[in-house]
């Protein structure tokens, strides 16, 4: 199911220059604010400690989805 | 197709002793499956068409692959729990003829890859591949049998996979009725992506741990870990699908612009409106797109959803460990 409140949580950091500056510093203060379960908040805490925010291509977004092949195929 | 028969796996050196345990099984199943095809063996042509989408080295869920070798889950499930894997063989080919089967199909709906088997043979020659690679999936189960595996079990596996690859197509027929709605919610979204991708996943995991004659709230789990696994797999692609372009230029909606048409309004909204309407006719330009979608916080609310799966997934490995399973080879899948 959908989270209304995670939605509301994402559009207030990016549509909100304050909020963005205290969730950058402080992120728990900011996730209070908002209805979110706990495995949600660890999902926020999580991205934000892997990616921060993520406004654009990087590297470490490549790699966060880029998960290493296993195999690398070739010819006997 | 003596290139293709000759394709040699190798491990990936981050993924050490992982790597070469996973080699072998890719052998195993490699060799399974040429027993599954063998009764076409002297059709060199035939042969060679089955064999083109069942080699690739690593299988993703859609179109694009994120390297994880899926149908072994069965035979890493199974090993897990029991600490043997070899009678299980027979379903790894399952899933992988199966997930060959949707690729083909996914080629012929999206008619968008010039090196798919659709394009170069046609819809016919393709469909009736696809079509091939199910009932072979089909054979493959009753060879359980041969490695000594109980009927009711055998039922049981056959029931499990019907099931659920049930539900991959009412999914996938889903994802092709919604693509192109302009109004598509997150939970439409997220319940299509259940049952296209996550089911597949789940099916992959559920089967290895019947086969592990595990008991049934284990098998429960290993499915519910295996239905968050394939969950974070979707939305990683569908993420990869705006940062690469490819969704931009073909105005699929996924989650990314589900999220950002329902929290922007005005020239932003529009823009995105005018671009993933397929009605329209709007000259496009990605990277303007893609930029919007970051901008917005589309990708990063994208990406939070896609941890949460794996987060979720993360809980049940705990709850697995916890009763005894292994599953340091399991938290591969979530790297």
């Amino acid at each position: 199911m959908k989270s209304q409140a995670l939605q509301e949580l994402v559009k207030k950091i990016f549509g909100d220059e304050k909020t963005r500056i205290q969730f950058e510093s402080n992120p728990e203060s900011v996730l209070a604010q908002f209805n979110l379960t706990e495995q949600e908040k660890r999902a926020v805490l999580n991205t934000h400690a892997k990616l921060g925010l993520v406004t654009s291509d990087s590297q470490q977004l490549d790699v966060a989805l880029d998960s290493p092949p296993w195999f690398t195929p070739t010819a006997k | 197709m003596i290139l293709l028969l000759g394709l040699l796996l190798q491990p990936n050196s981050k993924h050490g002793d992982a790597g070469m345990w996973l080699r072998r099984q890719t052998e195993l199943l490699r060799d399974e499956i040429e027993v599954l095809l063998a009764p076409v063996s002297e059709m060199a042509d035939f042969h060679c068409l089955l064999e083109e989408p069942l080699m690739k080295a690593a299988r993703g869920l859609s179109i694009t692959t994120c390297g994880k070798p899926w149908p072994l889950l069965p035979l890493i499930v199974c090993e897990s729990i029991s600490g043997h894997y070899g009678h299980a063989i027979p379903a790894a080919a399952t899933i992988q003829l199966l997930m060959a089967a949707g690729d083909v199909f996914d080629d012929i709906e999206d008619a968008d890859s010039p090196e798919s088997l659709s394009s170069k043979c046609g819809p016919a020659v393709a469909t009736n591949v696809a079509t091939t690679l199910i009932i072979l999936a089909g054979r493959a189960i009753a060879r359980l049998k041969v490695k000594g595996v109980e009927d009711n079990i055998i039922v049981r596996v056959m029931d499990t996979v019907n099931s659920l690859y049930t539900n991959a197509c009412a999914g996938q027929h889903l994802d092709l009725s919604l693509s192109s709605d302009i109004a598509i919610s997150e939970d439409v979204y997220l319940r299509t992506i259940e049952m296209k991708s996550a089911s597949q996943i789940e099916c992959a995991c559920y089967i290895g741990a019947l086969l592990a004659n595990a008991d049934q709230k284990l098998i429960d789990t290993f499915a519910m870990f295996g239905h968050n696994l394939g969950m974070a797999a979707q939305i990683t692609n569908d993420i990869q699908g705006i940062t690469r372009g490819s969704d931009i230029v073909k105005r699929k909606i996924t989650l990314p612009v589900i999220y950002a048409l329902a929290q922007t309004n005005g020239q932003a909204h529009n823009q995105l409106q005018n671009t993933f309407n397929r009605q329209f006719k709007f000259e496009l330009d990605p990277a303007q797109i893609k930029a919007l979608l970051f901008r917005i916080g589309a990708i990063h609310y994208a990406t939070v959803k896609m941890e949460f799966y794996r987060q979720k997934a993360l809980d049940l490995l705990s709850e697995i460990q916890y009763a005894g399973a292994g599953v340091k080879r399991l938290k591969l899948f979530l790297e």
